[in-house]
């Protein structure tokens, strides 16, 4: 079945509310925003804006080089983890 | 003259008007709406054909702009109207609208940014990435100050009658600070559990909410704080000393008005003493409310948060004499005696024994003194009051409850949950019923004699008036008659110290609370009748803050201006129309334990999990974006938040305007075959320039997606651009280029990737231009000549192109893709056109401004002495922009010069 995509505003206005399951998800070791995604249950395309939103404000940061197919690892930065 | 030019709008085109003129020596006033001034150039990755830094060439200008003496920088400021004078100068009203945060003292640290907890898309990052409702423009800010987004106040804190910020504590909720939620409540009122369970909860009915599938649940989130604060802290955590004032304040009545006030007298460092006749404090949250709603040791532990601020409470000492208050050395009183009494029904039997008044009943059962085992009740009301007596006295054992209202159901004013509530248990309603006189035997009721009644025809005011039908009256057996009909204030005590209204309420003024006697103040429902404890608790905060400035010899009037500081309240009109979509968000039901005849008082209401509060909190809108949950403040170590700031208007005079408020892009929603906005890996140029920039929004180029680093990226030419069907038939001059730029630069940062351009016709027309081209072709990007007809989604992402394969015979041809980027074109920036309220400023025919002589006075338009600067007036590379803006500079120049001359 076809996705259907909510409203950018209101994804992202999430951020706080997903912040620590991402953090938790984080702390089993770094995880590519699509292995977050199925962790947490939620479409791919939110987790980025939540992910990167987090980075941004420095809470989990990326680490090394990305997966053979194409996906960044993250980890919980140490701010994220305080 | 306040100023030799105005120049209107800093992107690349007006920095570089006010640079030279100010080098020349004029006084250039440079206005910018947004936060910082840079405009568009300052968020680009590189510059072509040089592929120079955009940020390297930008910020040094930003710097001299900034710093220039003969420059004024006023960001954050709209120019709302300019008026020409008689003398050839000009008129400008300026809007400064308040940023919230005093840039003297704000050093950039971020600290708000990252204590705030709103997330809203980000528009210097064109929405890829969130920004915080208080942050900085981006990285390279000029000025690097915070601000605070502010839209107003959010319906809820505005409804508030306590004052207090329920967006800012449900946004708390939502980002897990719980402890942080219950002390903003804390800053405004010391019930945060009595309310929690008992506010009537005017947010909630204000909620923006509510016009979608039903309302945050605002109050059941205040008492999961209180809950788990009140958990954590079974005492009230240390506070800092507060120095005393010197002063002394009675309180007299020690229910929610006036605990509220001595809460907020405490804090200001005055002795505060309450007198309180019962002998118990809490007023009305301890005798009217049951246990069952508000369990007694929740209030006992919101009053202590007013003992611990040093809060005597002289319990059981009724206090009436107000002069002998002030022989005592108080320098302030404050009446908060609220509605003790209830009213009489002036029926036959009502002075006989087992004839009561509901507020009687509670207290009595709250002192323990009264057992129903078996008994028969009749309840005589539709208020609050009555449902609490009758779902108490079902409590008590009562063998039949009834309440009995003379009007239906419908007009019956105790809340609708609350009538349900009786009714599951076991509580027997009588609507269009009343009694008309109590039976007794030996002074003790036996009988009830009651009437049916029926509804008048509506009077003027539209109401019904219930009359008796004749011939209707019925007796039946009650053990207990307890009437519900009204409360009063007892304020006879007071003699005629007080002026009092024939209601037996006391006058005050209604801003400051003060009596008839200056020294006295008074407030909650001995001034209101009977009202709700948020309002009571408001107006304790209110006489708290007129009592302290009285008690400091400021002038009372005038100043509410500074008790009520709040932003307008935003329209609900304008917070939904902010999103495209709504996901449906059920409210989280209302959890009860209700059964037949219960027999404690044990709480009903069950409290929200964790999981619960943090999902309803979730479900809210950032009305006001900014929630007003004052992290800000607690983090900011210069203290430079100041939540208080109101916006300024400015007139000034200047000789000329430069207008450089540059242009806007192409909307590339306005193509739907390309799928922009419903499919994430469609982007346009601004978001892939962003991507490339130093200051990305994320780690490299990725795809919204999924975060995959793409490995086969198509443009799109023409975008919105040299396409009648969406109105705009020009070329925007740079998306040749600027896509050339992009490609180049994604071989360099993802050297494995295609990059594929489809395009309808190459226009490198400038210097290097052609060259760059072809160094775009040599580093491997491929050109494909066809213009897209439709885009597709595929379910992992990659994006189907169909277009037009022009070099291959002009056949239908299809191509997948795993991002796409859509080289949208310009518009004009409408802003500037109604700016001159007695002149016309022409426009072209596509919306540009018109430069009324083009070949020989670049950049003069038609208002003498207005001149247009960089792609205002058409679209342009930054070169060009440039030497447009130098062009407008010299005629500015020239124009002040010219006007001089003529004085």
């Amino acid at each position: 079945m076809k996705k259907v995509s909510r409203d950018r505003r209101e994804v992202i206005r999430e951020e706080m509310l997903r912040r620590e399951k991402i953090l938790a998800a984080l702390r089993e070791g770094p995880r590519t925003v699509p292995e977050v995604a199925a962790a947490l249950g939620f479409p791919a395309g939110e987790v980025m804006f939540w992910m990167m939103g987090m980075r941004k404000y420095g809470h989990l940061e990326e680490t090394g080089e990305p997966t053979e197919e194409g996906y960044y690892r993250y980890q919980a930065s140490v701010k994220g983890e305080s | 003259m306040n100023y030799d030019i105005l120049v209107i709008g800093s992107g690349i085109g007006g920095m570089e008007a006010a640079l030279k003129l100010g080098d020349m020596g004029y006084r250039v006033l440079l206005v910018e709406k947004e936060p910082s001034i840079g405009g568009k150039m300052i968020l680009l990755s590189k510059v072509f054909p040089t592929l120079d830094c955009a940020s390297c060439i930008s910020t040094p200008k930003m710097a001299a702009a900034a710093h220039h003496p003969n420059v004024q920088v006023m960001v954050y400021t709209e120019v709302k109207e300019i008026k020409k004078n008689g003398s050839g100068t000009f008129q400008a009203r300026l809007r400064k609208k308040p940023t919230f945060v005093d840039p003297a003292l704000c050093t950039g640290c971020q600290q708000c940014e990252t204590a705030c907890t709103v997330a809203v898309p980000d528009q210097f990052n064109f929405g890829l990435v969130a920004r915080r409702a208080a942050y900085i423009a981006f990285p390279q800010a000029v000025p690097k100050k915070a601000v605070i987004e502010r839209a107003g106040t959010s319906p809820c804190s505005f409804a508030c009658p306590a004052g207090i910020r329920a967006h800012g504590y449900v946004s708390l909720v939502r980002s897990g600070k719980y402890e942080e939620a219950c002390r903003l409540i804390l800053e405004s009122a010391p019930f945060p559990g009595s309310l929690g369970r008992a506010c009537y909860a005017r947010c909630e009915q204000e909620c923006t909410r509510a016009g979608l599938e039903g309302p945050v649940a605002i109050r059941q989130i205040k008492r999961f704080v209180a809950d788990y604060y009140y958990g954590a802290h079974p005492e009230p955590e240390d506070a800092p000393p507060i120095a005393p004032s010197g002063k002394k304040v009675a309180v007299i009545g020690a229910g929610p008005a006036g605990l509220s006030a001595a809460f907020h007298l405490a804090k200001k460092g005055h002795a505060v003493e309450v007198f309180e006749a019962a002998p118990l404090p809490g007023g009305m949250l301890r005798y009217a409310i049951p246990a069952y709603r508000i369990p007694r040791e929740v209030l006992d532990r919101d009053i202590k948060n007013v003992t611990t601020l040093g809060v005597k409470i002289n319990q059981g000492k009724r206090v009436t004499d107000l002069a002998g208050l002030k022989d005592k050395g108080f320098d302030a009183v404050f009446i908060a005696t609220g509605t003790p009494r209830g009213r009489k029904m002036k029926v036959e039997g009502e002075d006989l024994a087992g004839v009561v008044n509901a507020l009687d009943f509670l207290r009595d059962v709250n002192a323990g003194r009264v057992s129903l085992q078996g008994k028969t009740v009749l309840v005589v009301g539709g208020g609050n009051v009555a449902i609490d007596a009758a779902r108490t006295a079902m409590r008590l054992g009562a063998a039949r409850v009834t309440v009995q209202y003379r009007r239906s159901r419908a007009q019956m004013p105790a809340h609708d949950w609350e009538i349900e509530a009786a009714g599951r248990e076991g509580v027997v309603f009588e609507y269009l019923a009343a009694p008309v006189r109590f039976l007794g035997e030996n002074g003790k009721l036996a009988e009830v004699e009651s009437v049916q009644m029926e509804l008048s025809e509506p009077a003027a005011d539209g109401r019904r008036i219930p009359v008796s039908v004749v011939g209707t009256e019925r007796k039946r057996p009650a053990d207990l008659v307890v009437i519900a009909v009204g409360l009063e204030p007892e304020t006879e005590y007071f003699g005629d110290q007080l002026a009092v209204n024939a209601d037996k309420t006391i006058q005050v003024n209604p801003a400051t609370l003060q009596t008839s006697i200056p020294f006295v103040f008074a407030g909650g429902d001995v001034v209101t009748g009977p009202s709700s404890i948020a309002r009571a608790v408001g107006h304790g905060r209110r006489a708290a803050f007129f009592i302290d400035r009285y008690l400091r010899g400021e002038d009372l009037a005038g100043a509410e201006v500074e008790f009520d500081c709040r932003l307008p309240v935003v329209s609900k009109e304008e917070v939904l129309k902010r999103q495209e979509s709504y996901r449906d968000l059920p409210p989280v039901s209302k959890k009860e334990i209700l059964r037949e005849k219960p027999g404690d008082f044990t709480e009903v209401e069950l409290p929200l999990t964790e999981e619960e509060a943090r999902s309803s909190a979730g479900r809210c809108l950032d009305c006001g974006v900014c929630a007003e949950c004052r992290q800000c403040v607690a983090t900011c170590p210069a203290g430079a938040i100041n939540l208080a700031a109101k916006e300024a208007e400015k007139e000034v005079e200047v000789g000329s305007v430069i207008i450089s408020t540059g242009l806007r892009l192409f909307p590339a929603g306005g193509k739907p075959q390309y799928g922009y906005g419903r499919f994430k890996n469609v982007l346009d140029a601004m978001q892939m320039d962003r991507l490339l920039a130093p200051t990305r929004p994320y780690n490299t180029v990725l795809r919204p997606s999924d975060g995959k680093i793409p490995n086969n990226i198509a443009y799109v030419l023409c975008t919105g651009s040299r396409d009648a069907t969406v109105g705009n038939p020009l070329c925007s001059r740079v998306c040749c280029m600027y896509s050339l730029k992009q490609a180049q630069l994604l071989t360099g940062v993802l050297p494995l990737a295609d990059v594929t351009v489809y395009y309808i016709d190459i226009r490198a027309f400038g210097k290097g231009y052609e060259e760059f081209y072809e160094q775009a072709k040599g580093m491997g990007v491929y050109f494909v000549k066809g213009r897209i007809s439709w885009i597709e989604e595929k379910e992992d992402g990659n994006l189907l192109l169909t277009y037009e394969d022009i070099e291959n015979g002009g056949k239908l041809s299809r191509a997948e893709h795993d991002l796409v980027v859509l080289s949208v074109g310009f518009l004009p920036a409408p802003e500037v056109r109604g700016l001159f309220s007695a002149e016309e400023l022409a426009v072209d025919e596509f919306g540009y401004i018109r430069e009324v002589e083009e070949d020989v006075n670049p950049g003069k338009t038609s208002i003498a002495g207005v001149f247009a600067a960089g792609s205002v007036s058409g679209a342009r590379d930054i070169p060009d922009s440039i030497l447009h803006a130098g062009a407008a500079a010299a005629q500015a120049a020239a124009y002040v010069e010219r006007i001089r001359g003529k004085k």
